[in-house]
């Protein structure tokens, strides 16, 4: 939490300046009480039409030079607040780029992007309240209490008891029912999430007929919800009468005492009125504490969470080379292991093989058999926990980072564009690239038609890549990946969304490029990944056989099986 | 304020008194508790103010003393008291009522969207139907109690306290009463002024949003590409815009607040000058007079201060209670929305079902411009597979649709046994088939519970045997309290294939006559999909099955194959039929299997 005060220190004088001035106001609107009791002493009780008509002035004086204050003091705490969280967000974001795939799994993107968004704007909202008027309310309190005593010291006495109650009070009130609302917020959290599967699984609840039973179910979460809400309601109802009796009553005692010191002339009739408007100021302060310190634990928490993002120590470390070695072995794993952090069970272990330059190498196995984590440990966005993955005969992680990843070009899982147009986005494969290279890489992915159909390389390609379909998407992010020309092309599983037709032009198109490229294709079907010059068969994260087609059919049972639930009966028949 | 308040439908307000109808007995309590205490806190300053006065002439016995004082007090505190517990009975009940209301709403929407028709679920975005439930009527509640306690408080104030001043001395009222529209003038000002602020500030919040959500949510592919820093530039600059934006907005926004409190203040001090020139003693036909006396400015002025506040308050609260009328139409459009056509009164109960389905001259689409099944008859005797093939994203649950009447057919007809299936129940037709779909559906609850959805009054042996013909006997036993085990909200702790095993055993101990099963095709790895394919064969075991199906095994060994493509059936027979007729399912054939 304390690091994130270092993004508010190139607003030090904003953060002085906001509340000083906030508190130069307060100090005036201290003043008021006592210009009223001049006015009533000096100007009623002399007469003195003058005197009044001064005061007055003054009393206007004060509410016009209060307001420039108030802008002054309004102005800087703005700017502190929104030039802090916009480097906070900054920040955030330079973080993000830095994090490690295994460091994006642990954390989730959708909490990063909340923590980026709505955490930050809370923060915003809370520093700027907190600047203004954090400080501002307590010394009004603590400042009328002690004008209080300059008046008369022996009245002044309520106001030191009533204080400590009226806190008491107004926090007990906010302490107890803290818990309450998180319940209560805890509650409505499982009414939606029996919404949402409501409508999700509606063709199963409605097959298996559950629906007067959702109904009953969630009417019972409902009252339960109700039932703490109306709970929190009556608690948090006690605070304003509390309040109202404690400072009254308060007020009541003030001008008995007042009575009896004004009958023994220790004190003016004007001195009472004072002391009755100080008394009143003080609960007004008290209440806007009690609302503000709820929007600031919130900010606390909101700030809290970014932190925890800003505390994060990427466990991407990368070396300085940026040559490998001359060697005909494109990519090495030795006895590679990877345990995913916090887990126990190893999502690779012990996996070695060899890949020449220009080979085709084919890995399969079911959903969790670790495909993605193998491929994705070339490019070293994972680690190994342990063994050595080496790519041009050099260890990956001693490669600099953006020179290893020039090397490596990567078709994911899931075909994600960017909002820019298709030019743009094929740049993302290599800045540097001609028009004719892209359009060499749109022909080689099958992706001419998807050029013709959108208008050529500068249609527009709209946010998440909402205006193509799934296959025109996949093969344009082929085409992305093939534009960096790269030493490795991995598909990862990418060819899902393409019909059977499309699927298999483009294997033959890969299977041109030849050269000194290797390609790693993984997929779940057989069909995809016979071909192969090696294949690697992973069953829950180790390889359980690696050779060429015929070979496994021989030797390795979990391929047998994979592949006889494809294609037993084909070749049966 | 700024913001743009969205406007109800006309009409919302009356079904919100249609729901606030049944406290009918609470509200005139409430309405009667908010004036009592409203009086009084108005009515007390004058006792104070009183008290005061005495307070001045507390040197002279007859009129002034200590004990008269003394009774004054006493009786404000006694109204202080009244005045408390009349607060806190009406929040309370104003609470009971709005949480009760909104409940009841709640309940209602829900119970609509189990029975809105599918069309309905499927087309609308799930994440606005939640936010409907959920949000809306959350909002709706906090806007109704505030509506409640603060608006209609505020205006009684208003009322009150001019009346009380009224009472005092007009002059004073007068003089209130032009200047503090003032306040409410400038407010608005500000607000219409800074409007064109925060719209461009939402707009650049909206921008920051989008690429955040972009760039973040695919950090991975970011990062595969080396495009960090080249997204970091240009993140920053639509950051520093956003800072820009947000600084002018912040900043001119708060202006409303410093201003109507010097709007305030100049309210005080010209009730302190004219209130203090009234209460200077003046010689008036021969008796020394004032006008108003210390303890009435007093009291006046403690009213200058309070008459202010519900004015500021109430253009916010007013705001905040249309914003959440608002939100009521929205989650009224959803109780509103219409519910699936009704069963017909005569719907008979399908029974002694024993497989046979029959379609005949079926049309449906979706949309009436994009005719999907057309022409579709279909003849399926007791215990026959018919396997549903096509590339992803086809169609192939268009049928599962029509055959559960999910949806209803336009043209043609569907019979089971003979009987339209719109004139028998659908619980009775549902109950006839066992459906296994790819996105399993749990609920919260025990393993048992979870088998037993379709037949409650299982016995554990029933419920075990079940689970061992659906080869999960064994994960369940594996599992901390085996069948007691509890699984959260959608299975979870479970694995996308341990899931698929427990809706089979769902089906398994049902054993309806018909099944529909759909294959998975990815989720799940090569073990587990080979027993769950075990578990199929053996349920499909003499009843009529429809199967969306993957594997080649399945396809080969249905007795009817369905070929679909965009939607359409485009061929069906056998398996050796198709391949003879060398169309889409040869060449689909080819590409998936051969090479």
């Amino acid at each position: 939490m304390k690091r994130l005060l270092k993004y508010l220190k190139s607003y030090k004088k904003e953060c002085v300046l906001g509340p000083l001035f906030k508190m130069f106001e307060a100090t005036l609107e201290l003043i008021v009480p006592l210009v009223i009791a001049a006015i009533v002493d000096r100007g009623i009780g002399d007469g003195s039409t003058g005197f009044v008509i001064k005061a007055s002035l003054f009393l206007l004086l004060l509410g016009a030079v209060g307001l420039g204050f108030s802008l002054t003091a309004q102005y800087f705490s703005a700017k502190a607040a929104v030039g802090f969280v916009g480097k906070l967000r900054y920040a955030l974001f330079e973080k993000v780029g830095t994090l490690s795939y295994s460091d994006i799994d642990e954390l989730g993107t959708s909490t990063l992007i909340t923590r980026m968004t709505q955490d930050a704007s809370k923060v915003q909202n809370g520093l700027n309240l907190a600047l203004r008027l954090l400080l501002r309310s307590p010394f009004v309190v603590f400042g009328a209490m002690i004008m209080a005593f300059t008046v008369d010291a022996k009245s002044a006495l309520t106001f030191a008891a009533v204080i400590p109650l009226l806190s008491i009070v107004v926090f007990g009130i906010m302490l107890i029912t803290m818990p309450l609302y998180k319940k209560a917020q805890k509650g409505t959290d499982g009414l939606l999430s029996r919404t949402r599967e409501n409508l999700s699984g509606v063709r199963v609840i409605r097959a298996f007929r559950q629906e007067d039973e959702e109904i009953e179910a969630f009417k019972g979460e409902n009252d339960v919800l109700t039932a703490v809400q109306r709970r929190v309601g009556r608690i948090s109802a006690l605070m304003n009468p509390l309040t109202y009796v404690l400072i009254n009553v308060a007020i009541l005692l003030l001008i008995h005492t007042g009575a009896m010191q004004v009958k023994a002339g220790n004190l003016t009739q004007g001195q009472v009125v004072a002391l009755y408007n100080y008394m009143s100021q003080i609960l007004v302060e008290l209440i806007k504490l009690a609302n503000l310190i709820i929007s600031i634990t919130k900010a606390l928490a909101s700030a809290s969470r970014i932190a925890d993002v800003l505390d994060i120590v990427p466990t991407e470390n990368m070396g300085t080379l940026t040559e490998g070695k001359n060697s005909d072995t494109s990519v090495e794993f030795r006895s590679v292991s990877l345990a995913y952090n916090g887990s126990s069970e190893p999502s690779l272990e012990d996996v070695s093989f060899v890949a020449k330059k220009g080979d085709t190498i084919g890995i399969i196995g079911g959903t969790g058999s670790g495909k993605s984590t193998l491929v994705n440990m070339i490019g070293a966005f994972y680690k190994a926990t342990s063994g050595e993955v080496l790519v041009d005969g050099v260890e990956v992680s001693e490669y600099e980072r953006d020179a290893l990843r020039a090397k490596v070009g990567i078709v994911p899982q899931s075909a994600v564009l960017f909002n820019g147009t298709i030019r743009e986005n094929l740049h993302w494969g290599n800045e540097s690239a001609t028009d004719e290279d892209i359009l060499a890489a749109v022909r080689m992915a099958q992706a001419a038609d998807v050029l013709e159909a959108k208008g050529g390389l500068d249609a527009m390609i709209e946010q998440g890549g909402k205006n193509l379909s799934g296959g025109q998407k996949q093969r344009l992010t082929i085409a992305r990946a093939l534009v960096r020309k790269p030493e490795i092309l991995i598909l990862d599983d990418s060819a899902s969304a393409l019909d059977y037709a499309t699927d298999a032009a483009l294997r033959a198109s890969l299977r041109e490029i030849g050269g000194d490229t290797t390609v790693f294709i993984v997929s779940q079907r057989a069909s995809s990944i016979m071909h192969a010059d090696k294949i690697i068969v992973l069953d829950d994260g180790q390889a359980v056989g690696i050779g060429a087609h015929d070979e496994l059919l021989a030797s390795c049972p979990v391929y047998r099986e994979i592949y006889a639930t494809q294609f037993s009966e084909v070749e049966n028949g | 304020m700024a913001k743009k308040i969205e406007k109800a439908r006309p009409g919302t307000m009356k079904k919100v008194l249609g729901y606030i109808g049944k406290y009918k007995l609470l509200l005139p309590v409430s309405i009667l508790l908010a004036v009592i205490s409203v009086s009084l806190t108005l009515y007390i300053p004058t006792l104070i103010g009183e008290a005061i006065d005495l307070i001045a002439h507390i040197n002279e016995p007859e009129v002034g003393s200590i004990d008269r004082i003394t009774g004054v007090l006493i009786e404000a505190g006694l109204l202080i008291a009244v005045t408390a517990v009349a607060q806190w009975l009406m929040s309370t009940i104003n609470n009971k009522i709005s949480f009760g209301v909104v409940r009841d709403i709640r309940n209602d929407a829900f119970s609509k969207i189990e029975t809105l028709p599918l069309s309905y679920v499927d087309r609308k975005a799930h994440g606005d139907v939640v936010s409907r439930v959920i949000n809306d009527a959350d909002q709706f509640a906090e806007g109704l109690l505030l509506g409640f306690t603060q608006l209609f408080t505020g205006v009684l104030t208003i009322i009150g306290t001019l009346a009380f001043m009224i009472y005092l001395n007009w002059v004073i009222a007068i003089v209130v009463f032009v200047l503090t529209p003032l306040s409410l003038f400038i407010a608005r000002f500000i607000a219409s002024r800074t409007y064109s602020m925060f719209k461009a500030r939402s707009e650049y919040e909206g921008a920051a949003t989008a690429y955040i959500n972009e760039i973040v949510g695919n950090e991975k592919v970011v990062k595969a590409f080396s495009q960090e820093g080249k997204t970091l530039e240009k993140f920053a600059n639509i950051n520093a815009g956003l800072e820009k934006a947000s600084l002018k907005a912040i900043f001119f926004s708060s202006l409303t607040n410093p201003t109507t409190r010097f709007v305030n203040s100049v309210v005080y001090a010209a009730v302190a000058l004219v209130g203090a020139l009234m209460a200077i003693p003046s010689v008036n036909s021969g008796a020394i007079v004032a006008l108003v006396s210390v303890g009435e400015l007093a009291c006046l002025l403690s009213y200058a201060n309070q008459y202010t506040k519900p004015f500021n308050e109430i253009s916010g609260v007013l705001a905040e209670f249309q914003n959440s009328l608002a939100c009521a139409s929205r989650v009224f459009e959803l109780i509103e929305e219409e519910s699936e056509i009704p069963d017909k009164t005569d719907a008979v109960k399908l029974s002694g079902v024993e497989g046979n389905v029959s379609l005949k001259d079926v049309h449906f689409s979706y949309v009436p411009e994009k005719p999907l099944i057309e022409d579709l008859n279909l003849e399926v005797k007791p215990g026959m597979r018919v396997a549903i093939v096509g590339p992803t994203g086809c169609g192939k649950t268009t049928l599962i649709n029509l055959l559960m009447r999910f949806y209803d057919v336009k043209e043609g007809s569907i019979c089971v046994e003979g009987n339209d299936i719109r004139d028998v129940t659908r619980e009775s037709l549902r109950e006839s088939y066992g459906m296994v779909l790819q996105d399993t559906w749990l609920r919260a609850g025990t393993v048992r519970e979870n088998i037993a959805m379709a037949k409650p009054e299982a016995t554990d042996e029933e419920i075990i045997a079940a689970a061992k013909a659906a080869h999960a006997h064994s994960f369940i036993k594996r599992l901390k309290n085996g069948y007691d085990t509890v699984l959260g909200e959608g299975g979870e702790g479970l694995s996308q294939g341990q899931k698929q095993l427990l809706c089979i055993t769902r089906i398994m101990l049902s054993l309806p006559p018909m099944l529909i099963l759909d294959e998975a095709t990815s989720s799940i790895d090569t073990r587990t999909e080979i027993r769950i394919q075990k578990a199929f064969l053996e349920m499909m075991e003499g009843r009529t099955s429809f199967i969306v199906a993957h594997r080649l095994s399945t396809i080969m060994g249905a007795d009817l194959i369905l070929v679909m493509k965009d939607g359409h059936i485009v061929e069906s027979g056998n398996h050796k039929e198709l391949l003879d007729k060398g169309g889409f399912y040869s060449t689909l054939y080819n590409s998936q299997f051969a090479h």
